[in-house]
């Protein structure tokens, strides 16, 4: 398989989707290929990439996807790493500390080299720290903010200009919010007919609640209304500043202007000075996992951990379907002349396989064991939704979502006529031990198509005639259906124990090079 | 108080502001968004960049919608979009297609569980607790005016013309190739780099001598050396293109079409008794808006124009 280049074989996905088989996943519950588009995606962990650390959902939220460590260089966006400096500290005895903390940024401007030992005191050093970017050489102290005494120092916020302003907004838009449900609820209060059986005294008497307690002198009962909070709206100015005189004159330094990714790294003021840039904090990573959108289960689970690469859950496709590659045309191609391709097909799964290569789609029984299969999983399906109330009115959650994405026709771009192969053929199970046997083939009969045969590996010989009227440098692709059993060792239901063995096809396109120029 | 806080402990909606050049994205309730990204989606299929709204068929725009939303939650926003609630911010005008395609991608794709658009114009508006403005979009494709009173749009007073970001590109790259700099040279990131780091908006009074031609003219500002990284070279950027580039919003011609003219006929389009509160504020807002000199400039051409020209003059001063 080659991972430089765009793969020659695209295998169709059950949403009509081409894919090469390395994008594409194989549900074993439903069981189709399913491909990125008609899985769901769902948020696993959040980590950073830079430090390799796990953060819980809540505390990302919190932290606004930012890791609370790590920094990114707001000029080139590189990850900024923390340097450590030694300062020369005067300690004298009568000093106290607070002399000493206010000394050291004051020191930290000046390059360690020069500060050697003062004979007077007794010299220290004191480890300052600040952020430098190793890519292109930025550092903290280009813009003026003070060296940290710890690594992972409390480096400045830098707070919106405008935060208190929006705080007050969002106050007054939430009191409107608040103050139009109050009503809204008082209205259907009052609209709501009281539900007595027995007209009340007070109804005929005209004695209220709020009268009664008037006459006893208590106070007024009232829910206490929500008002509005008013708020200062902006006010036009006629200021509007003016174009500085010395644009005229003088020379621009494109080194000071922030460039526009610069600025748009820093959504909150979008600076135009270079002086203005602080540094970012670095935003997090996500592991993500995989569902169908059919039968919701489960088709990636990564490990939790950040550092683990490995999956939990993991339906690639090429470990359950059988893999095709193109090894090479016999002739070069011509527009309406017979041909031929080697193809060799893999068995990637545990158990023997049966493969028959149709030009068209197979008939109608084979396509039924699916659709059995999933009658199967119904039992499973249910479990997974957890309501009561849903299970009871027989309709499952999944079902609902797996309607809705508009299921497409696979697009058939092939232009070559192929030759389905006479007979069905045997494809051996996978043994990685097979691989070191001495080579020891029992001559057994094959069929005639097929050309060499290894442990789960063929080479078979595919004869196929690109259209007639194809022009000189026209791509030739080849569509044919493969129909391959499928042990499925998933139990789902608790009386079948065995596996089950499906039939089950694909649809293949390969590309198979450019029509030559006629000679 | 329990209604309070419902509103409080519910998962913030998700804002997005799908620009032609840029997208701004980001959760309600926030000061400023989270990300503010070029509306590109890199195809799958060849791994080209490509804005998102180029497209030939229906479907193809689906599907690029589909992959820069996924691309928006999954590496931006690290949210998942089910059953959340959606803001997108639109241009009123804008296209039905894309509105429709974007909504079908959010509902039937993604699951979330309402989306509200608001137009654009009005509710940059809210930011500023005012309720009456002349809002003035000047974003990369277009220019649009919208006047709002009392938070409604007065829809036939609305006017746009094409002179956004991409008209000054087109100008920057057409001056630059009359100085004779090669045009494999001026990708679009080059020219919206150049735009944003050195071109500024310059005064009435030099504008005009200059467009009327005098003798003694102002000294052009003095010209920058640009660098292209990319192709290690050097570009002269002369100072008269960082002076002259925005003049394609202010050209005086008898279409009466430049950005001065167009506010004052949309107020002029509106009622009588809403056109003293509207003249009073005039909002900027988008990108283009941004560049040094715009507003005193426009202050200097609007008063300019309430004084001296006639048609306005009468008009607006009863």
């Amino acid at each position: 398989m080659s991972f430089m280049q765009p793969s020659p074989v695209k295998y169709a996905c059950s949403c009509g989707i081409l894919n090469p088989i390395n994008k594409l996943f194989f549900c074993r519950h439903c069981p189709k290929l399913r491909c990125g588009y008609c899985v769901c995606t769902e948020i696993e962990s959040h980590f950073c990439s830079n430090c390799l650390e796990n953060i819980p959902s809540s505390e990302a939220r919190h932290k606004k996807n930012c890791c609370a460590n790590c920094f990114d260089c707001p000029c080139c966006q590189h990850t900024l790493s923390a340097r450590a400096a030694n300062v020369p500290v005067v300690r004298k005895s009568e000093e106290t500390k607070e002399g000493e903390s206010k000394e050291s940024p004051a020191a930290a401007g000046t390059p360690p080299a020069t500060a050697s030992s003062k004979p007077s005191a007794i010299p220290t050093t004191k480890k300052i720290y600040y952020l430098s970017c190793l890519s292109c050489r930025w550092t903290t102290r280009d813009v003026g903010i003070p060296d940290q005494g710890v690594a992972s120092g409390t480096w400045p916020e830098n707070e919106c200009l405008y935060q208190a302003r929006f705080n007050t907004l969002v106050d007054y838009y939430q009191s409107i919010v608040l103050q139009e449900k109050q009503e809204k609820l008082e209205f259907m209060r009052r609209k709501a007919p009281k539900q007595h059986k027995f007209p009340s005294l007070t109804d005929r008497t005209g004695l209220t609640v709020s009268l009664i307690r008037r006459q006893i002198g208590w106070h007024e009962k009232s829910i206490p209304k929500a008002k509005a909070i008013s708020i200062p709206p902006a006010e036009a100015t006629a200021d509007v500043g003016s174009l500085p005189e010395d644009i005229f004159t003088e020379p621009l330094n494109l080194r000071n202007i922030t460039t526009i990714a610069q600025r748009h790294g820093q959504p909150g003021d979008q600076p135009t000075a270079v002086s203005n840039l602080y540094p970012q904090r670095r935003s997090l990573w996500i592991k993500r996992s995989l569902r169908c959108r059919q039968c919701e289960h489960n088709l990636i689970k990564p490990e939790y951990h950040p550092t683990s690469i490995k999956y939990r859950i993991q339906l690639f496709a090429s470990y359950h379907v059988p893999e095709v590659l193109m090894v090479r045309c016999e002739q070069p191609l011509q527009p309406g002349k017979a041909n031929a391709i080697l193809l060799k097909l893999s068995n990637p799964t545990m158990y023997d396989m049966t493969i028959r290569i149709l030009s068209a789609l197979p008939p109608e029984e084979a396509l039924i064991s699916p659709e059995a299969f999933q009658q199967a999983c119904k039992i499973k399906e249910e479990v997974v939704t957890s309501s009561p109330l849903v299970r009871n009115t027989g309709l499952t959650l999944s079902r609902q979502n797996s309607t809705r994405e508009v299921k497409r026709e696979v697009e058939d771009v092939s232009n070559a006529e192929i030759v389905p192969l006479e007979s069905e053929f045997v494809l051996s199970q996978r043994d990685d031990s097979k691989e070191f046997d001495e080579d020891v083939q029992l001559p057994t009969e094959e069929p005639k198509f097929i050309v060499w045969r290894k442990g789960n590996k063929v080479l078979i010989r595919l004869q196929f005639t690109p259209a007639d009227e194809l022009p000189p440098n026209t791509d030739v692709m080849l569509g044919f259906f493969m129909q391959y059993t499928y042990v499925n060792t998933v139990s789902n239901a608790s009386d079948k124990k065995e596996p089950t063995t499906h039939a089950l096809h694909s649809r293949i396109f390969i590309n198979a090079g450019a029509i030559e120029k006629a000679n | 108080m329990p209604i309070y806080e419902s509103v409080m402990q519910e998962k913030p909606p998700i804002v997005l502001d799908i620009g032609n050049a840029y997208t701004k994205l980001g959760f309600a309730g926030e000061a400023y968004p989270r990300k503010i990204m070029p509306t590109e989606v890199v195809l799958t299929t060849t791994g080209n960049t490509k804005r998102l709204f180029d497209y030939e068929q229906k479907d193809e725009l689906y599907d690029q919608i589909i992959d820069f939303l996924q691309t928006i939650f999954f590496k931006h926003l690290l949210v998942s979009p089910k059953e959340r609630k959606f803001v997108v911010v639109e241009n009123i005008f804008g296209r039905t297609v894309i509105r429709e395609t974007l909504a079908r991608a959010l509902f039937v794709h993604f699951d979330v569980s309402s989306v509200l658009f608001v137009p654009a114009h009005l509710i940059a508006l809210s930011t500023l607790a005012v309720a009456t403005a002349v809002v003035v979009d000047i974003g990369y494709s277009e220019t649009s005016i919208m006047p709002v009173f009392s938070g409604v749009q007065i829809m036939s007073a609305f006017k746009d013309q094409s002179y956004g970001g991409s008209a000054i590109h087109a100008e920057i790259k057409r001056q630059l190739l009359e100085t004779g700099v090669k045009e494999s040279l001026l990708t679009e990131s080059v020219l919206e780099d150049i735009k944003v780091r050195t071109c500024f908006v310059t005064t009435m009074d030099r504008a005009h001598s200059r467009s009327r031609g005098d003798e003694n003219q102002p000294k052009p500002p003095p010209s920058v050396d640009y660098i292209i990284c990319d192709n290690d070279t050097m570009v002269e950027v002369p100072g008269l293109l960082r002076e002259t580039v925005y003049e394609i919003m202010f050209e005086p011609n008898n279409e009466r079409d430049s950005l001065p003219h167009l506010i004052l006929r949309s107020i002029l389009n509106c009622t009588l008794d809403v056109r003293k509160p509207l003249v009073e504020s005039v909002f900027l807002i988008g990108g283009g808006s941004m560049v040094q000199g715009l507003l005193p400039r426009l202050q200097q051409e609007l008063q300019h124009l309430l004084t001296n020209d006639p048609y306005y003059a009468e008009r607006f001063h009863d």
